[in-house]
């Protein structure tokens, strides 16, 4: 690990019009583990992940202050296109473009023009599902309608597609949540694979996910980042009295 | 446990529920039937008048002073070349004024402004567009008079707003989670509209399109303010032409004092159904033939 972490935050405030939604949060984010973002509903955790790659940006009246870096780059002065393809995104709901398998994974990489011909394309595609797990499933049938797989293979998909763009950064906003249990379990082993890879960051509302998944765990509440550390530090061993009542139950 | 259910009240209460259930459903389908009647009234009435005269000559003849050798054909391509022009201009700017102001526009007074100007625009009654084309394209820019060039601006203008509406409707129906999965993988918000959203939303548009074309080709009104109702002998050669076009030739010849006309008054209607049921058939089809479902 080098010493500028990928990501790192500093007092980063989000408001949607006067509305603060994010209060002063400051974390690093590195590669080669899983981060967990947890907290009750309407914390700010899916928020803050937005501002990580700008796609608070389409929000109009959404706006963030405070200094995000991605290796010690201000990404307030990046081009948003290069940076959202640095730092990928999986959505909540499986959100497949109503197109081919192929076509699917194909599109990041085409509009970045990273492949020559077809052949490296064909590469970059197998490649990705292969890593997303999903290459035996669909391999005799990329054509076919990404929207006709399963929840669980969209997502899976979807996640392909994130990682055919080469990111450097992947963030899941409650990849799961829409999907049965042993769905969820193979976007979980996926996420452990792929964290050699990639730095992780993955907003969870289900503790026993942050649990399984993730090295680092953020403990969000109302707006503020209440405590972060290790995931095993931070379930066993609550330094704030509010990240225990949320841990235990008492509320959220 | 049952008690309440198997009292004599109940059991009344019920069957004038579902009396009224019947009752509303004769309504409805009584109000179909009665408004559908006319039109086949219509329909029957032009068929028996006009069948007769519909023959190869008529197709293909121009307006005449004898109604035995008028045809429909100058009016045809009249209203033909109006709609070229009215297509070529009102499809670009209304795609893309919806795409703007969905997409891209900001959100403040003055786009709420420009939102309400086009909702009114599209109410606006078409004869005023008529007299905006007379002094705007004829008086101030000098563009021949009767001419499908300046009926097809001014029924641009009209149809227009309507291609805006439904395309923003369509491109509201996109869902959301696209743009952020294009958005996601690093597409430019240009790259997203063009690649995701339109193809999408395309469908709607086309369709919205096409009624906005119809009702262009059954315009009477404005293009009578333009001078689009001169007696045209030989059909159009070009957008410069003097040219009548279908509606108006229908009105001209129901004008007609000699009985004879009456034939070709109803063959010209049909003429003009014909295109009208056409035009709407495609936008059926194609709406249900691009039609993404979720």
């Amino acid at each position: 690990m080098t010493d500028t972490p990928k990501m790192s935050a500093r007092n980063v405030d989000v408001y949607y019009g006067a509305k603060q939604a994010i209060d002063d949060v400051s974390i690093d984010i590195d590669t080669g583990h899983v981060t967990a973002f947890i907290g009750p509903s309407g914390c700010g955790k899916s928020t803050f992940l937005r501002s990580l790659n700008r796609m608070n940006d389409t929000i109009p009246i959404a706006r963030v202050t405070g200094e995000i870096d991605l290796d010690g780059e201000d990404i307030s002065r990046m081009d948003p296109v290069q940076l959202r393809a640095r730092v990928g995104m999986v959505f909540q709901k499986p959100n497949p473009f109503p197109k081919s398998i192929y076509e699917n994974v194909a599109y990041g990489p085409r509009i970045h023009g990273v492949a020559a011909g077809k052949a490296e394309m064909d590469e970059i595609v197998e490649k990705s599902l292969s890593r997303a797990g999903l290459w035996e499933e669909v391999r005799d049938r990329l054509s076919d309608a990404g929207t006709a797989l399963s929840g669980g293979q969209q997502q899976r998909l979807c996640i392909a597609r994130a990682i055919a763009v080469s990111p450097e950064v992947i963030l899941m906003d409650e990849p799961c949540s829409a999907l049965d249990p042993i769905a969820t379990a193979r976007i979980e082993e996926l996420i452990d694979e792929l964290k050699e890879r990639y730095a992780i960051v993955i907003v969870t509302h289900s503790m026993q996910q942050a649990a399984r998944v993730s090295q680092k765990t953020a403990f969000f509440h109302l707006g503020k980042m209440v405590e972060y550390g290790d995931t095993s530090d931070l379930f066993t061993n609550p330094q704030q009295e509010r990240t225990k009542d949320y841990i235990t139950g008492r509320y959220g | 446990m049952n008690s309440v259910w198997d009292t004599e009240q109940m059991a009344r209460r019920i069957a004038r529920r579902n009396k009224a259930e019947r009752r509303f459903r004769l309504l409805g389908l009584g109000a179909i039937v009665l408004s559908l009647s006319f039109l086949v009234l219509l329909l029957v009435i032009m068929l028996k008048n006009g069948l007769g005269g519909l023959d190869w000559e008529f197709l293909t003849g121009s307006d005449s002073t004898d109604a035995s050798t008028a045809g429909i054909w100058g009016a045809l391509k009249g209203s033909l070349l109006t709609m070229a022009v009215t297509l070529a201009l009102s499809f670009p700017l209304g795609v893309l004024s919806a795409i703007y102001l969905e997409e891209f526009a900001p959100k403040n007074r003055w786009i709420d402004l420009v939102e309400v100007s086009i909702n009114n625009l599209a109410a606006v009654p078409s004869i005023i567009f008529g007299l905006l084309g007379l002094a705007v394209f004829i008086n101030t820019f000098g563009l021949p008079r009767s001419a499908p060039l300046v009926g097809g601006l001014t029924l641009a203008l009209m149809t227009m707003p309507v291609i805006v509406i439904s395309g923003r409707n369509a491109i509201k129906a996109v869902p959301p989670s696209i743009r952020d999965a294009a958005l996601a993988v690093g597409a430019s918000p240009v790259q997203t509209v063009f690649h995701h959203v339109l193809p999408l939303a395309l469908p709607g548009i086309l369709t919205g399109t096409i009624i906005g074309m119809a009702r262009a080709l059954g315009e009477t009104a404005p293009l009578l303010m333009i001078g689009m109702r001169a007696f045209i002998a030989t059909p159009p050669d070009g957008i410069t032409d003097p040219a009548s076009v279908l509606p108006m030739q229908i009105f001209l010849w129901s004008d007609e004092i000699d009985r004879a006309f009456v034939q070709n008054t109803s063959a010209a209607i049909i003429v003009l159904l014909v295109f009208l049921l056409a035009m709407n058939g495609l936008a059926i089809y194609l709406r249900n033939k691009f039609e993404v479902r979720w």
